[in-house]
């Protein structure tokens, strides 16, 4: 009972602070998006639905939806790829603790660095005139390749960006990982017969399966906040090609039109959209790593 | 089923030596325990035989093939770990199939093995189960289950016993035996328990420091230990030592703190007089006597260990202790005046400097 109690009162306070800012926000953010708000005139009205059903035949919207999507898949699966590949390269093949010591190291500084720098760090190697990524296509005769330019190609290079930061830093925290497992199991399998790649795919990754469903949320709800990244490195453009929820939001409520209640509204949407797929997201996930 | 020879084994991690020159040789379908103390260097070596070790100099070769340079799947050896080592995420039965699905077998040729080995090890009811929803026991089982259906060259063993407890231990060991009675395949059991050892070997490889001390059968490590350390190691209650002086005269007699005891002249015809020596004296090869006894010792009784069917008696004799074991120890109790004996054929005799027994036959 006391215990109860003690949990209760400590709990209360802060969870009652973080209730009431996302509630007031949330709160606001709906009355602005059932009004016709803009920055330019001071009037409004209510205006119902109207916002809503205005986003429904929007085919920015729906562009900037699928653009998300294709961001959060292609960065959380490219991250983990990246971090799990690299872990286990790094795992089998540098034995000394020192040179370990020093790869994490250096994997740490990329994610450590501000995003903005980031960016513009890439901008500039994606550079078709002066970057070394095309510097390094001309050697083997392809190019200008126009990375950040090319709507077909500009979405990925910016989740590059992304991944790069990411899959280095997960490939630090999965190398500690992989560190902490057992040994006995692993020399098992090797008596068993399984290749060093069996043993990772069959015996170790599935041992740390519940840690890598952790990361993936992590990365998923963190790709969700990119918005720094893809504004300095493309602005969203090409046209519309990396175009995310949160830069079209941007764009209507305060950079071209200060649409704040459309812009209200789509922000309303997608927090609908995402806690609905993150809880599906989670539950599935908890299923699958008991 | 093969057998194994080591050639020259030196292993050492930086500069510091584990293992410095060892030979052996292990004929096929022998049951072989490496015995010694904690940090001899057992388990070293019978990883280096596995593949799971490198080996830093000498030859190993397992059915007449030279395996140094093999790694561990293809050496035709399995292993069962102290610790299991089961794979926590399959269930039963994919853990003993794992290694027959990594060579390729087919799913038909796969599913009679495993029934088979489960039948054997009594594991059918629990193929479908995740190996932490099992007992100690029953993982024990599921770990060498999963060494027996890859039929190996060479079973290893490194303390698969040494989590359970003492019944479990027991029955394992028993069924451990039987197996390879019924198998007959050649393997290492590691243990740093004498009696495990003892019960289960056809030959024990007693090692210390890294070296082998001595290698035989149950009964000549017990009956006629190389060294006092053997003599030392093997046993329990743990062997009495004495320090003595060879007398002289006709017959062969050592006098050493408050005891004259009697010496087989057959068994150690190079005792000379005045040679210092040590007595080494079973406890379990001692018992009650009259004090007019030939080699009877004379002292008191400090305490009484109750055994269940025996009884270990701790005594005082000038000034130091010497145990014995004897079924009449209720008549005892604490501060009593006892004579106990031990026949001249009984008694170890080892040089007091080397610690190398002296009996020549
Ligand atoms: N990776 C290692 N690095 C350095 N020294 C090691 C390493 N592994 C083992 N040793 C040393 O080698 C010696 C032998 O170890 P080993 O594990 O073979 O002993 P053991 O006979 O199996 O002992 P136990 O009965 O306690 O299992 C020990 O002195 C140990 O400290
Ligand atoms: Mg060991």
């Amino acid at each position: 009972m006391t215990r109860k109690r003690f949990v209760t009162l400590t709990l209360v306070p802060a969870i009652g602070l973080l209730a009431t800012l996302a509630l007031v926000s949330i709160a606001g953010a709906v009355w602005f998006a059932v009004m016709n708000r803009t920055l330019r005139s001071p009037d409004y009205d209510f205006v119902g639905a109207y916002n809503f059903l205005r986003l429904l035949r929007d085919r920015r919207f729906f562009n900037a939806l699928e653009i998300s999507a294709i961001w959060e898949a292609v960065t959380v699966a490219g991250t983990l790829a990246l971090a799990v590949f690299l872990a286990v390269l790094i795992f089998e093949t540098v034995k000394k603790p020192l040179y370990r010591n020093l790869i994490c190291f250096a994997f740490l500084v990329p994610v450590l660095l501000p995003r903005v720098a980031a960016a513009f760090i890439w901008r500039f190697l994606y550079s078709p005139s002066l970057g070394v990524l095309n510097y390094l296509c001309g050697l083997v005769g392809i190019g200008p390749v126009e990375f950040l330019a090319d709507p077909s190609l500009a979405l990925i290079s910016v989740a590059a960006v992304d991944i790069w930061q990411w899959g280095l830093f997960f490939s630090v925290i999965l190398l500690k990982l992989l560190e902490t497992l057992p040994r006995d199991p692993i020399e098992a399998a090797m008596l068993d017969n399984a290749r060093t790649w069996e043993i990772h795919a069959f015996v170790t990754l599935p041992m740390l399966r519940g840690p890598l469903i952790s990361l993936a949320l992590v990365k998923a709800v963190e790709s969700l906040r990119s918005f720094d990244l893809i504004f300095v490195m493309t602005g969203g453009g090409p046209g519309t090609a990396t175009e995310t929820l949160d830069l079209y939001a941007y764009q209507m409520g305060i950079n071209m039109g200060g649409r704040i209640s459309y812009a209200s509204a789509m922000s309303l949407l997608l927090l609908v959209v995402t806690t609905v797929a993150f809880t599906i997201i989670w539950k599935a996930g908890k299923k699958w790593a008991s | 089923m093969a057998n194994i020879s080591c050639n020259d084994i030196v292993k050492s991690y930086g500069a510091h030596p584990v293992i410095e020159g060892l030979d052996l040789d292990i004929p096929d379908h022998e049951f072989v325990v490496f015995l010694g103390p904690s940090g001899c260097g057992k388990s070293t070596m019978l990883r280096m035989i596995a593949g799971l070790e490198e080996v830093t100099g000498g030859r190993i070769a397992i059915g007449g093939t030279d395996v140094t340079d093999l790694p561990p799947g293809e050496r035709g050896v399995a292993m069962v770990f102290q610790s299991y080592a089961l794979y926590p995420h399959m269930s039963v039965a994919d853990n003993i199939t794992f290694g027959l699905r990594r060579q390729g077998a087919s799913r038909s040729e796969i599913a009679p093995r495993l029934k088979q080995v489960a039948e054997l090890l009594g594991l059918e009811k629990f193929l479908d189960r995740k190996p932490k929803n099992l007992s100690g026991g029953q993982q024990q089982r599921v770990a060498m289950a999963r060494a027996m259906i890859k039929t190996p060259q060479v079973f290893l063993f490194d303390e698969p016993l040494s989590n359970l407890d003492a019944k479990l231990r027991e029955k394992l060991r028993t069924e451990i035996r039987k197996i390879h009675m019924q198998l007959k395949t050649t393997t290492i059991f590691v243990t740093h328990d004498q009696l495990e050892a003892m019960t289960i070997a056809d030959r024990i490889v007693l090692m210390r420091d890294g070296r082998i001390e001595q290698m035989g059968t149950p009964d000549e490590i017990y009956e006629r230990p190389a060294t006092r350390f053997v003599a030392d190691f093997i046993g329990t209650p743990a062997m009495n030592f004495v320090s003595a002086d060879i007398a002289a005269g006709d017959r062969l007699i050592a006098h050493g703190e408050g005891m004259t005891l009697e010496l087989s002249r057959s068994a150690f015809p190079d005792l000379a007089p005045g040679q210092r020596v040590e007595l080494g004296l079973r406890p379990a090869r001692m018992e009650l006597c009259t004090p007019d006894t030939s080699n009877a010792i004379t002292g008191r009784v400090v305490l009484v260990e109750n055994m269940g069917a025996e009884g270990q008696v701790i005594t005082e004799v000038a000034g130091r202790e010497v145990s014995f074991v004897t079924q009449s120890f209720r008549d005892l109790s604490p501060g009593d005046p006892v004579s106990f004996t031990i026949s001249p054929d009984h008694i170890h005799v080892f040089d007091s400097s080397t610690g190398h027994s002296l009996r020549r036959n």
